[in-house]
């Protein structure tokens, strides 16, 4: 096996985490309020039945192919050259998220905090970082989201405790005024955040404990609901719905609105740190699964040799990913919600169907006898 | 200004390139291939964006498969 290191199932957990809200907890909040309005609290809930669906999906596979990722066993499944293909689907979004995520941190980063600095040289520095974390394996990945999840934890906290003083809870009345339409439009774009979960096919492998990831997988899942459902009651309690809708990056506005007896101000700094270290860690986490499924999807023996050269692709494929901010979170809201889901939960879900056909007509020996000729 | 860039990008890659190539063991044929392929990739892929700043990426490609689709969450 290429990874020899070995991560927890709560490590695991604390990856999905911090992998999904990342992103989700700035941008999303915006978005959702375009659709949901005032119902903007009940998207999450209805998105993250697409992340129950796709843990489910992920945990299922697991069973079947132990010991394998997603890109090994789809060739397993489907056949040398079909299995390839979809292979390549897989790593083509996973780069592709990868780039965005890049040019992502790059936008915020350049329009909030340092305006003067060439993009290239803040996606090149979070590259570089993330390069000397996935070089040491997923062990270092694990552990360094065990220690950034309770600091991510409480900054989100103190940041909505802060907020108390100022929020109106009659933002949210009258609740589902139009039904519940304009909240499940609004899950669009969290649904395919939940969706990304299906990146733990790349790590169920290396799990110490297997038989619990199932379980730290759900409840991960309910955690981020949670969160993103708190995040987004602060946002309206706060502004309101048609206020929320108009902010790119609500959490930002709302922490620089935290003023108490003029001395605990300018506390975007406190977003800038959740921002800077969940995208540390999700980028890390792509940049990982990218290199291990090419690595993978090649049949080579070692990934490490291809760290360095996709960090170089992602930084200036950072540049590639868009022309410009609007026309990226143009793409991200309209075409990211098919697209995402689509290869992440629908394609995985077929194959399930398809491994579970295959089960019941070639009987249960023969996956046994190929797992143990896997090479 | 260009030909500076492109300077400075072929630095990177041979730096990327000295750092890497002595870790990999004389029998990893083709480690040391996809290395190549890759690192050969990222340079061409930086100085075509040198040039041309608008080439369009995996983003647009994905857009013209799903444009059908592009107006229903359209606000």
């Amino acid at each position: 096996m290429i990874e020899k290191g070995k991560i927890s199932a709560f490590q695991m957990a604390s990856l999905i985490y911090l992998w999904v809200l990342a992103t989700a907890v700035l941008t999303i909040p915006g978005i959702t309020a375009k659709f949901a309005e005032r119902d903007m609290w009940l998207s999450p809930i209805f998105g993250s039945l697409i992340g129950f669906l796709t843990v489910f999906i992920m945990c299922q596979l697991h069973k079947y192919y132990p010991n394998q990722t997603i890109i090994q066993y789809s060739e397993r499944i489907l056949g040398k050259i079909p299995g390839k293909a979809m292979g390549f689907i897989f790593l083509f979004l996973i780069f592709h998220s990868d780039i965005l995520i890049v040019r992502d941190y790059g936008e915020l980063i350049a329009t909030a905090f340092l305006t003067k600095t060439p993009l290239m040289v803040i996606m090149g520095s979070l590259v570089l970082i993330c390069a000397f974390t996935v070089r040491s394996g997923l062990e270092a990945v694990g552990r360094t989201a065990n220690v950034i999840l309770p600091l991510y934890i409480f900054l989100l906290v103190l940041i909505m405790v802060l907020l108390i003083k100022d929020m109106y809870p009659k933002h949210m009345l009258p609740m589902m005024e139009n039904g519940l339409l304009p909240p499940l439009m609004g899950a669009a774009l969290p649904q395919t955040w939940f969706s990304q979960s299906f990146l733990i096919s790349m790590l169920l492998p290396f799990l110490r404990d297997p038989e619990n990831g199932m379980k730290w997988g759900m409840f991960s899942i309910l955690a981020i609901t949670l969160t993103l459902m708190a995040t987004n009651l602060t946002i309206l309690f706060l502004y309101g719905a048609k206020t929320t809708a108009d902010i790119t990056y609500p959490l930002m506005s709302a922490a620089r609105h935290i003023s108490i007896a003029h001395f605990f101000e300018h506390l975007e700094a406190m977003v800038m740190a959740i921002w800077v270290t969940g995208i540390f860690i999700k980028l890390s986490l792509f940049y990982y699964v990218l290199v291990l499924g090419i690595a993978q999807w090649l049949n080579l023996s070692d990934y490490k040799q291809l760290v360095l050269p996709f960090g170089f692709i992602s930084a200036v494929g950072g540049l590639w990913a868009a022309p410009s901010l609007q026309d990226m979170n143009h793409f991200l809201t309209n075409i990211y919600p098919f697209y995402g889901t689509l290869i992440s939960t629908v394609f995985p879900g077929l194959m399930l169907i398809v491994a579970v056909i295959r089960k019941k007509l070639m009987g249960a020996d023969e996956d046994c006898s190929l797992a143990d000729n896997r090479t | 200004m260009n030909l500076g860039a492109v300077i400075g990008i072929t630095g990177i890659v041979i730096f990327i390139s000295l750092y890497e190539w002595p870790k990999m063991g004389p029998t990893q044929k083709k480690e040391k291939a996809s290395f190549i392929t890759f690192t050969a990739l990222g340079w061409i892929l930086a100085v075509l964006l040198l040039f041309i700043p608008d080439l369009p990426g995996p983003t647009q490609l994905v857009r013209a498969i799903f444009k059908p689709l592009e107006k229903i969450l359209e606000r």
